[in-house]
């Protein structure tokens, strides 16, 4: 499952923080790509991957670069791919969060509570402890409750 | 907060096969929604009208080393796009946003916090396919 920060101090020293997906996308994650980034492209963006670095995009079957993926399924391509780093969250719609909720490694963070309709279970971090959530609403309370 | 556009109502532009249709009906306009819906490439199509109208000003995560406060103040009469606002725009950013009487504002994101704003700012994108183009244009959100 996921790990959750909500505060940027919580994130251990060795864990790097990326908090512009779209650069670290282009310039890193993008030459990973392979088969598994397929249909999370397909379902967040409705674009299908044709080669390496090129897609059709569901708008007229235009062919274009990755690099013009949504800044939401970079976010989770850029997670999928690292699971070591920690990357900012903001910026995923829920149809990105939903994939995402579901990864089973990866790191995030977000001051505030971005939470997809639907959800299993994630781990939450801070300073003091580490913990599952199973729970919408608990998520939530975690993530308003200031420590 | 509704508050009515002070510097165009309407904007419109085509980019190729792309046609981008928007209704303005208020002063802070946040386009927020699903990742892939158009968002960004919205924002690059208005990005290329820049260069023939001097009544918008772009900025985005290229702009992240950037004192975003010094040149949204020093804006006036600007219809201001922001794409990527969660991470560019901090608290007192917002706040000054919020009270500014000298520029309009299309903010590209989902967090409204510090901008006084309720459902009549909250807009989506809706795609629509005419021919070989697609229109896109803002309907509300909620």
């Amino acid at each position: 499952m996921i790990t959750i920060f909500k505060n940027k101090r919580d994130i251990p020293q060795n864990m790097e923080y990326v908090e512009l997906n779209d650069i670290y996308f282009n310039q890193n994650t993008a030459l990973k790509l392979d088969e598994k980034a397929e249909k999370i492209i397909e379902t967040i963006d409705g674009a299908k991957l044709i080669s390496k670095f090129k897609m059709r995009s569901k708008f007229n079957d235009i062919v274009l670069d990755v690099d013009k993926l949504s800044s939401g399924c970079k976010t989770v391509l850029n997670v999928l791919y690292n699971p070591e780093k920690v990357f900012c969250l903001k910026e995923c719609g829920n149809n990105a969060l939903e994939i995402l909720f579901g990864f089973q490694a990866g790191n995030v963070y977000s001051e505030y509570a971005l939470i997809p309709f639907e959800m299993d279970a994630v781990s939450v971090q801070t300073s003091s402890e580490k913990k599952e959530i199973y729970d919408y609403e608990e998520l939530k309370e975690w993530w308003s409750y200031e420590e | 907060m509704k508050s009515k556009p002070i510097i165009m109502e309407h904007f419109f532009t085509v980019h190729t096969s792309f046609v981008l249709d928007f209704n303005f009906t208020s002063n802070i306009t946040i386009l927020t929604g699903d990742s892939g819906t158009g968002k960004t490439a919205s924002f690059s199509f208005i990005k290329e009208c820049m260069a023939l109208n001097p009544d918008i000003m772009c900025l985005n995560y290229l702009d992240y080393q950037k004192d975003i406060a010094d040149i949204i103040k020093k804006a006036k009469g600007k219809l201001i796009v922001i794409d990527n606002a969660d991470v560019l725009l901090d608290d007192d950013v917002r706040k000054y946003i919020a009270l500014d009487d000298k520029n309009q504002y299309l903010i590209i994101g989902r967090n409204p916090k510090n901008l006084f704003t309720t459902k009549d700012n909250l807009f989506e994108l809706a795609s629509e396919v005419q021919g070989e183009q697609t229109i896109l244009r803002i309907k509300s959100y909620l």
